[in-house]
């Protein structure tokens, strides 16, 4: 073995390589913690298989409702759970020290997270809304289709933007594990009863503009473009507003290290 | 405190003038250090006096209140990408991606730093530190030793110029220590440059060339083992906690105090 004997001797990594090693890192460590990619499907199929009846599904708005909702839980799941646990268990356990000791820039350490994050999140909603399609007999066309992608990466951010949040202001993974499960599942609760107005009027309308109230809107018109109203459009500025507010918290208080 | 003699061979870091701090505490006060090609520099100081702040803005994983880092004339603030290229590091607690293999893991690490291994290659690796069988197992399923090994491994895959090993033998069996000293020593005979921190005065006496002491933040001493001894050993400090001949330890209780830190 050879050591260099100065930097001009020293290998300049390439950012590609860079990148293309981190990007293949993280998409391993996604595809080994099958049993959270296996559940942020399962929910929506849940979610999509137990609605599906008359009853059901006129209580709970109808099918463009019942499929965005199981695509927002999808989304929730892989991006609360998944992501966001995971990156307070690495910083926890100084993953996140070690990379940074290497050449990589940091915003590349984040961003190959999010972006396998992301392809987690089109593959899901892609899936839920052909199953979704398939069983309430709704015949998309590819615009619709790629207007569902388009609006699981702005959904997906939301969520991811949630957790980047949680993970910035808590310190200790255990407490972000409890928080981000108890926002998760306020969330379920509020898209599942409060949307329907089954609770009463004021929590629908709380309900409808919370996180999951958006961008359940937003899917439901993304199937159906044509019925694209003034409600969908304010969804649509109120996501990117939750995106900008939880991202701007996350960012501002993130920390490297809890130690 | 005087300086020491320098032998004349290039600088490979400079510290000048570190400071650092959290708040209002001063972590690190004025420090500075040089450590030459081929050098083996040892820091010692008792938990708290500022080791790890030193080490951690040597590695741009903190930003000094003052002062200058530079690699191989390199400036770790100025360019932290470049600086970091031709440096290697294990940090006190190594900690790996939990889901990766340890070939995942040399792969990840090879190619952060530029280099591309087959996994031939990469196997090869492996067995010269004797984890070929390991090859496919998770971090987390390896023994202390074999983990410190694979932490040194990925700390030496780019060839740097400047190694920094933050206590890389504690929690080691006497076994494994002396394996890493002799690869420490190996590392160093490449040409490579060590900066390590220890509590172990038996550790900074037998591997380090020169040894820092430092306490609550500043710099205490500087030298080589035995003129610190030297240099040392008649103040009444020393004399107090020292058990016939003075040893490094009594130096460095002496100049630090016998109470406990946590």
């Amino acid at each position: 073995m050879k050591y260099v004997t100065s930097y001009e001797q020293a290998m300049s990594p390439g950012p590609k390589l860079i990148y293309g090693s981190l990007l293949k890192a993280d998409l391993l460590v996604l595809v080994k913690n099958r049993r959270s990619v296996v559940l942020s499907i399962l929910l929506p199929m849940v979610i999509l298989f137990t609605t599906h009846g008359n009853k059901a599904q006129q209580r709970l708005g109808g099918s463009l409702i019942l499929v965005g909702l199981a695509i927002t839980y999808g989304l929730m799941s892989t991006s609360m759970l998944g992501y966001t646990l995971g990156v307070a268990r690495d910083r926890d356990a100084g993953v996140f020290q070690r990379l940074r000791v290497t050449p990589a820039p940091t915003w590349m350490i984040i961003t190959s997270r999010l972006a396998i994050q992301v392809v987690a999140n089109l593959v899901i909603a892609l899936l839920v809304v052909i199953v979704g399609a398939s069983m309430y007999h709704l015949t998309l066309g590819f615009g619709q289709y790629v207007l569902v992608l388009a609006i699981s990466i702005l959904g997906g951010a939301l969520f991811l933007s949630i957790g980047l949040a949680l993970v910035g202001m808590l310190k200790s993974s255990d407490t972000v594990n409890a928080a981000g499960r108890i926002v998760f599942a306020a969330l379920i609760f509020l898209g599942l009863f409060g949307i329907s107005g089954a609770l009463g009027g004021a929590l629908q309308f709380i309900a409808s503009w919370s996180p999951v109230g958006t961008v359940m809107a937003l899917f439901s018109a993304a199937i159906n473009p044509a019925k694209w109203a003034g409600h969908d459009s304010l969804s649509l500025l109120v996501t990117l507003a939750y995106i900008v507010c939880f991202a701007g918290v996350g960012i501002r208080w993130f920390r490297w290290d809890t130690h | 405190m005087t300086e020491p003699q320098r032998s004349g061979k290039p600088l490979i870091l400079e510290v000048k003038g570190l400071s650092v701090a959290y708040g209002t505490k001063i972590a690190v006060d004025e420090v500075s250090l040089e450590i030459e090609r081929g050098e083996i520099f040892g820091l010692l100081g008792p938990n708290g006096a500022g080791k790890t702040s030193i080490m951690s803005s040597i590695e741009a994983l903190i930003k000094p209140r003052s002062g200058q880092v530079l690699i191989d004339g390199i400036d770790i603030t100025d360019n932290p990408q470049r600086a970091k290229a031709i440096m290697g590091v294990q940090l006190q607690a190594t900690s790996f991606q939990s889901e990766l293999t340890i070939r995942q893991i040399v792969s990840l690490y090879s190619g952060l730093y530029g280099i591309r291994l087959s996994r031939r290659e990469i196997d090869e690796r492996l067995e010269d530190i004797g984890l070929s069988n390991e090859a496919g197992k998770p971090f987390k399923q390896l023994s202390g030793g074999q983990q410190q090994r694979l932490a040194l491994l990925i700390a030496v895959i780019h060839n740097p110029v400047l190694l920094l090993l933050d206590e890389p033998t504690s929690g080691l069996d006497p076994q494994s220590r002396r394996q890493l000293w002799g690869r420490i020593e190996h590392v160093r005979q490449a040409g490579g440059s060590i900066l390590l921190t220890t509590h172990s005065m038996e550790e900074a006496q037998t591997v380090c060339d020169r040894v820092a002491i430092i306490d609550h933040g500043k710099l205490v001493t500087c030298d080589t083992p035995n003129r610190i001894i030297e240099k040392h050993k008649d103040d009444v400090r020393v004399k107090n906690v020292a058990h016939g001949d003075v040893t490094l330890e009594d130096v460095f209780i002496g100049l630090t105090g016998s109470e406990i830190r946590d």
